[in-house]
């Protein structure tokens, strides 16, 4: 593929870095000093303004695939993408960081509709709705949807006590509708089978329907142990993310919301959109005040600060002070590993998202990829059943090790598989794998 | 303060004011009073002249009305109009104090009077006595503002100096706009209440005499047993349904009405408190009225009417409330502390100040246990501005004192405590009635002619909320007099 990526900030790099492989990459930027980085990846850099035409010729944008504009300022990303539509560049993808643009308002996407933008990309948003997703799912570490929300996708930590921890899984009982997709002992990741035994400190992975989810918590967690319906989320920073979270969970009845934002003026800004969410002017990483307000008694401590050495101990004091859920937003992707194993229950990169959703499109093909889980060590993807491929029984389907078909889209329903089930032309599959396993997979359902 | 500009402006709404006697004129021709028709033509006259003298050559140049010539043109065109609407009262026999206090009850539409015989005066006066009060309803301000195009000077400083309280017109972006907008909703309201009041069986001269004084939140009532002197419950009902539009904003019903936005109103918290109000009130008025032996269907009628006449402090009685029952009096005595809607034709402290205060209060209990937590007063989904509250709770403070002054004056000139509060909070509050010696059946006749006059210097205050008078009474207000204009 041909692509063009405009802005040669950290978005940008991490985009080619993850491209520059396996395709045709231009990156353009009027920072002469970002060259070196890009030339380091072997990959061609354009000098000059990326909402100039002229400068978007030079690497040929008529006959690009893909524009991606990632500069830090929504406004030229947006002229960028116009532009390049323009000149003939086939997709055009947009970063924005507001809500400004979204065209809202206006009814209709004005982005597109007037400047030929045909994504959008607003990595805050993103990021909040992930935190938002996994604050739903209580017992949950990690929370993913799909199918219009039918199919999710859930990740618990097992703590001393929890059911499942009991027996093999072949002797548990799990409820009906969900499938155990994966589980994580240390740094290894199977797919467990019947005779696998669970023990506390082990992350698993389950996919199900919707509704059988609501059973999952009680399954999960030590008996005695209830999950309270009202949660009290703390949010600390009140950036873009904070106040994105901050009024998606405003709005619900079973969230009480406590943000701590260090500015006095943003932090009135807060007070006078956000309804029922409780404003606290003060420092995220000062231990008086999370002591007075009883930050400990929090079920999600979330830091979003714009500092990953803030945000770490902000989460390392919640920690301390007892929050039950930690969930943390990291800006230097190295530093993801590091946090999830000092303590942080779920460690979060925005940019991160935005890059690997761009990336899992560009490489996906014809598979949809839905979701990378434990950084990139397994994935979820959408495969459709060719028309020509006869009808099996699923426990005659001679998958590849380390995969497992989780769901079966068929006509609109979603079906939670047991080893009767058959696969007919035209299903939709949505398929767990481990990365080692997923080109096999994929050339097997194309080439059977 | 240039008086130059003062007495301009002043002048120019004064002279304006002339043509309203021609109304009161006519009735008393058609009636045959011409005692009265003397008493209007005179009072016309005088208007036209007064003003006239008033006014000055101030040239073609684009004047800046400074603040204080704002509250002095409201303030002063308030006091002259009452003077001047009492020569008709003095014309048929009332004494001074008496005639301005009638007078300024109807310019305020307050609704308190110190008529005892109504029998001896003519139509044509109970006609301008109801008039008056429908022109002070909306505001006579915002009429000449609406109606006079050369009123450009500070029109919408003058609008707001007259309705404090608004923080926002809200209908246009031209506050002359806004003004006609306003009078073409209350003309409106007037007018169907009117049929309506027809329709079930008034007389034409009752039902327009009755219009007037309800959509103005009045209370004026040329029958002497107000509304309960009908004996009719079509009637009653009819006027529950307007009195509670009259306490209600203006411009949100002209949004909900005219504009097709129903849903304004479910999502106004102001109008969502005034809706709860009434419903609480009227469901402890009528059970306290079951209690006394009252029929069920009377008791509801008269619970809702009395609640409503009280909280949208209108003053019609449709039963002799000042002999119902301690508890019933109680609720009463409480209503008569709140008062209707901003931008509506009621008086008092207002709902939305009631609010403000309540928040803020429930907000300074959080605060106590939250020292870090910001804690924005919010009404209708907006901040309120600190000083706005800081506004809200000086104003009450100052209603409060003015309250205590005029209860001890009335009080210490032998009327007694009930009557000494309930006097001074039916006149500050542009109610009109209270208990025992100023009852709904009874009138302030017989209060001492000192009492009188801080009573209807209470009128005034109230009606224009306080502050507006009060601030014009520093010092350095008289120390700026000057008659040049620049």
């Amino acid at each position: 593929m041909r692509i063009i990526i405009i802005g040669g900030g950290e978005i940008g790099y991490a985009l080619a870095r993850a491209l520059a492989p396996n395709h045709y990459l231009h990156v353009i930027d009027h920072n002469p000093a970002a060259a070196d980085r890009f030339h380091a990846l072997d990959v061609s850099f354009v000098l000059g303004s990326g909402t100039s035409a002229s400068v978007l010729r030079v690497p040929h944008v008529e006959s690009s695939d893909l524009a991606i504009a990632c500069t830090g300022l929504d406004e030229v990303n947006i002229v960028a993408c116009s532009i390049a539509k323009t000149l003939g560049a086939t997709k055009t993808v947009c970063f924005v960081s507001g809500d400004d643009f979204l065209g809202s308002g206006g009814g209709g996407n004005s982005l597109r509709d007037h400047f030929g933008v045909d994504q959008t990309i607003w990595p805050e948003a993103q990021l909040a709705d992930d935190i938002q997703r996994i604050i739903a799912a209580p017992g949950a570490i990690d929370a993913e949807s799909f199918a219009e929300g039918q199919v999710q996708l859930l990740e618990y930590r097992l703590e001393v006590g929890s059911p499942l921890t009991a027996a093999p899984i072949s002797s548990l009982q799990l409820p009906r509708g969900i499938v155990m997709v994966a589980a994580k002992r240390g740094d290894t990741i199977t797919i467990p089978r019947g005779d696998t035994h669970l023990k506390a400190g082990d992350k698993v992975i389950v996919m199900g329907r919707g509704d059988a989810m609501s059973a999952m918590d009680a399954k999960v967690a030590p008996s005695g142990r209830s999950l309270r319906d009202a949660q009290q989320v703390t949010i600390i920073g009140g950036g873009d993310v904070g106040f994105r979270l901050a009024q998606l969970l405003d709005s619900r009845d079973d969230v009480s919301v406590r943000i701590i934002e260090r500015d006095p003026g943003r932090g009135e800004m807060l007070a006078a959109t956000l309804t029922s969410a409780l404003v606290l002017n003060g420092d995220g990483t000062d231990l008086e005040l999370l002591e007075m307000e009883e930050i400990g008694r929090s079920d999600v401590l979330v830091s979003v600060i714009d500092n990953d050495e803030r945000n770490l101990l902000a989460s390392l004091l919640g920690r301390q002070l007892g929050v039950g859920k930690i969930i943390t937003r990291v800006s230097t992707l190295a530093n993801l590993r590091l946090f999830e194993r000092v303590g942080i229950d779920v460690a979060l990169s925005a940019k991160g998202a935005a890059v690997e959703s761009i990336v899992r499109e560009v490489e996906g093909g014809k598979a949809k990829v839905l979701a990378v889980l434990e950084e990139g060590e397994a994935e979820v993807f959408e495969l459709t059943v060719p028309d020509d491929y006869p009808t099996t029984t699923l426990r005659d389907l001679a998958t590849p090790p380390e995969s497992i078909v989780g769901t079966i889209l068929r006509h609109g329903d979603a079906i939670v598989p047991h080893g009767n089930d058959r696969i007919e032309p035209g299903d939709r599959l949505l398929v767990f794998c481990t990365d080692a396993s997923s080109d096999l997979v994929r050339k097997f359902f194309a080439s059977s | 303060m240039r008086l130059a500009i003062v007495f301009h402006l002043t002048g120019t709404i004064l002279r304006f004011l002339g043509i309203a006697f021609v109304a009161p004129l006519l009735v008393a021709l058609y009636y045959k009073e011409t005692a009265d028709a003397v008493g209007f033509v005179a009072a016309g006259l005088l208007a036209v002249v007064a003003g006239q003298a008033l006014r000055r050559r101030i040239g073609k140049r684009e004047w800046v009305l400074r603040r204080v010539e704002a509250l002095a043109v409201v303030v002063g065109t308030y006091l002259l109009v009452a003077a001047i609407g009492a020569v008709p009262y003095a014309m048929a026999g009332l004494a001074a104090v008496d005639a301005v206090f009638e007078s300024m009850s109807g310019i305020t539409a307050t609704g308190a009077t110190i008529l005892t015989d109504f029998g001896s005066f003519g139509r044509g006066l109970m006609f301008w006595r109801s008039m008056s009060q429908w022109l002070g309803g909306m505001g006579v301000i915002t009429l000449f503002i609406a109606v006079l195009p050369r009123l450009a000077i500070g029109g919408r400083q003058l609008f707001f100096t007259e309705a404090p309280g608004l923080t926002d017109g809200g209908l246009a972006p031209q506050i002359r706009k806004t003004a006609a907008m306003l009078w073409r909703l209350y003309v409106g309201l007037t007018l169907a209440e009117f049929v309506a009041l027809m329709l079930a069986g008034l007389p034409a001269y009752d039902a327009i005499c009755h219009a007037m004084t309800t959509i103005a939140a009045g209370g004026f009532s040329p029958n002497p047993e107000s509304i309960m002197g009908y004996h009719s419950a079509a009637v009653e009902w009819i006027i529950c349904g307007f009195m509670f539009l009259a306490g209600a904003n203006f411009a949100l019903q002209y949004r909900a009405l005219l504009r097709g936005q129903p849903r304004a109103l479910v999502t106004d918290d102001e109008f969502r408190v005034y809706a709860g109000i009434v419903a609480v009130a009227t469901i402890a008025l009528t059970g306290f009225l079951l209690q006394t032996g009252t029929a069920t269907v009377t008791a509801v009628r008269t619970g809702l009417f009395q609640t409503l006449s009280i909280l949208t402090t209108t003053g019609y009685a449709s039963a002799d409330f000042s002999v119902w029952s301690e508890q019933s009096r109680l609720v009463l005595l409480v209503l008569m502390f709140i008062g209707g809607c901003a931008g509506s034709a009621a008086g008092g402290p207002k709902i939305w100040r009631q609010v403000l205060i309540a928040r803020y209060t429930l907000l300074e209990l959080k605060k106590t246990l939250h020292p870090r937590a910001l804690l924005p007063v919010k009404l209708g989904g907006k901040v309120v501005p600190e000083d706005v509250i800081r506004a809200v709770l000086v104003f009450l403070l100052f209603y409060l004192l003015v309250f205590a002054i005029c209860v001890c004056v009335v009080v210490a000139l032998g009327a007694d405590i009930l009557t000494g509060v309930t006097a001074t909070t039916g006149t500050l509050g542009n109610i009109g009635p209270g208990f025992n010696q100023v009852g709904p059946l009874a009138s302030y006749a017989a209060l001492h002619p000192i009492s009188k006059v801080v009573l209807t210097t209470a009128m005034l205050v109230g009606r224009l909320e306080v502050l507006t008078v009060l601030a014009l009474l520093r010092p350095e207000v008289w120390r700026s007099l000057t008659l040049r204009a620049d």
